[in-house]
């Protein structure tokens, strides 16, 4: 009941063991749905006329689509320009638009304690934008979870799981040796680059968003490097989910607090610190670290669910399975020939 | 004397490099079979890079910015030939002719009608 | 009106993205489409290094050239695999 109650909470399914467990009936269905369709445009083919009727219906409609895409785009081109021309010219300043840009300018360091000016707009003048577009993300990651997640019913065989529990021969260049190499010597340096975009974000270019970028992108290298099974290890798919909530709901409720006690003018009870060192700018280093744990989550989530269908690693439910493993890396390259 | 020195040195390694991407984007364009044209990448994605690198460094002096320049050289060192052998790799589980190739050892052929669907 | 050479360099890199736009739509390779997006994303990151934001350029060069092409690629996979498991062909595959 227990452990009912925290699979449920997890999210985690059951996932295939076996390739005897395979359930083949949602293929032989679409084959079926398929040749019912094929069958009916037959008879309709045969009811209409000949088929260069639809060719030339479907002519038709493709010129029509490619006029009415070149009417479309030449009205929105003549309204962008339209709005164009009533911007300032380019170097010329407009007093209008640049009271705000000249506060942040000026008082930025001061106010926010950031000595870049960009992360003290958008993690501390704007830090409202900033949580939604790192919820956008998350959202994104769930979207697409939805979509490509396998599980019982979604088995496709463009994933490499589907090989590996069939035994057949998927090609990846995971036992690759050059590429193994190259990974020792370069994932370091790459995810040493990331931390430090990230933490140095109030001091100089970089941030939230940039060095969960290239963190993602070290974790990516690191999976076509050593494999899933590697990462799995590492990055597990209870790990992942908890660092990309916890981040979340962090960021929510330090900048809910922020919002509630300073940004009204009352006394906030955060340090600004000495702008410069890297413990400064108040909460710019927290909450550049939530959103950069969010975005290295999101881009390796998304990698592995275009790449094999599931998150992280599958659990304990499905750790015993070497063998198929071991199968479908010794039988590489032979598939994709 | 010697910031004449200095200024050739640099001159030679910047036209070396230049040459070398010269002949690089040339066979890029001209060859007509991937694993020629991969050839012709390199040279100019490590010697190409390594002289311009070095060409900076010995017109600057000695500091810092310079030798992060020269570890990005390394860097390229590195994720160039990886990337060219997965390139290759590709080709070669592939290419239904590659054997037709390297017995004839011919580089023009048919190799560009593959560009579209590969 | 004198150019500099950062300008003429400027104007080189806006005219070929503005090509490379172009011709993302044009091509009739998907795999060629993802790969002058990803050359894209790489001018536009040296063109924000231009305009003096190295942060939007990091990030450029992060999502649009490395990860999203990444992305774009194993999709191609997928789709490629999926229309070799259904065998109807109409001639609508065109990478």
């Amino acid at each position: 009941m227990k452990e009912k109650f925290w699979r449920w909470l997890d999210g985690s399914r059951e996932y295939l063991e076996d390739a005897s467990d395979m359930d083949e009936t949602p293929y032989r269905e679409r084959e079926e749905v398929k040749t019912q369709i094929r069958e009916r445009n037959d008879s309709l083919d045969k009811r209409r006329g000949t088929r260069a009727v639809i060719r030339a219906e479907e002519k038709g409609f493709r010129l029509l689509y490619s006029w009415v895409a070149v009417i479309s785009a030449i009205f929105l081109i003549g309204v962008l320009l339209y709005v164009v021309s009533y911007l300032p010219r380019y170097g010329q300043e407009n007093p209008q638009t640049t009271l705000v840009a000249r506060r942040y300018l000026e008082d930025g360091v001061r106010e926010t304690g950031a000595i870049n000016a960009v992360a003290g707009m958008i993690l501390d003048y704007r830090a409202f934008d900033t949580l939604g577009e790192s919820h956008v993300l998350f959202t994104a990651l769930v979207c697409v979870m939805i979509l490509l997640e396998k599980d019982r019913k979604n088995m496709r065989r463009g994933y490499e799981d589907y090989y590996r529990i069939t035994g057949e021969g998927f090609y990846t260049p995971n036992r690759d040796g050059i590429m193994q190499a190259a990974g020792f010597v370069l994932l370091p340096s790459i995810l040493l680059f990331g931390i430090y975009i990230l933490l140095n974000g109030q001091n100089g270019p970089g941030g939230g968003f940039s060095g969960g970028t290239v963190l993602g992108s070290g974790l990516i290298i690191f999976t076509m490097a050593f494999g899933f099974d590697t990462v799995d290890r590492i990055a597990s798919r209870r790990l992942l989910k908890g660092v990309t909530v916890v981040a979340l709901g962090f960021y929510s409720f330090a900048k809910g607090y922020v919002f509630f006690t300073g940004a009204n003018g009352l006394e906030s009870h955060i340090p600004k610190g000495t702008p410069g060192a890297i413990l400064s700018g108040g909460l710019i280093l927290p909450l550049d670290i939530a959103v950069g744990l969010v975005v290295a989550c999101t881009m390796f989530g998304f990698y592995s669910l275009f790449r094999r269908g599931s998150i992280g690693g599958k659990g304990k439910a499905c750790s015993g399975k070497k063998a198929g493993t071991g199968a479908g890396t010794k039988a590489e390259g032979k598939d994709n020939a | 004397m010697g910031e004449w020195i200095r200024f050739f040195i640099v001159a030679a390694l910047l036209l070396l490099a230049l040459a070398c991407f010269a002949s690089a984007v040339l066979g890029v364009w001209r060859f007509g079979y991937v694993m020629n044209r991969m050839h012709a990448a390199g040279i100019g994605d490590s010697l190409g890079i390594f002289c311009v690198a070095a060409a900076l460094f010995i017109a600057g002096g000695p500091s810092w910015e310079e030798a992060k320049a020269l570890l990005l050289v390394f860097f390229l060192w590195f994720t160039s030939p990886v990337s060219t052998h997965f390139l290759g790799q590709v080709e070669f589980f592939n290419s239904p002719d590659l054997p037709v190739y390297a017995a004839a050892g011919k580089e023009e052929g048919d190799g560009s009608r593959r560009n579209g669907n590969c | 009106m004198a150019l500099g050479v950062t300008e003429i360099v400027k104007i080189l890199l806006l005219v070929l993205l503005i090509v490379c736009a172009i011709s993302v739509n044009v091509t009739r390779s998907l795999l060629q489409s993802v790969i002058i997006f990803m050359a894209y994303s790489s001018i536009m990151c040296i063109l924000w290094i231009f305009m003096e934001s190295p942060d939007l350029a990091i990030t450029e060069a992060a999502v649009g050239a490395g990860v999203s092409g990444v992305l774009f690629l194993l999709t191609l996979r997928r789709i490629r695999e999926e229309d070799e498991d259904s065998s109807e062909d109409d001639g609508n595959t065109d990478f």
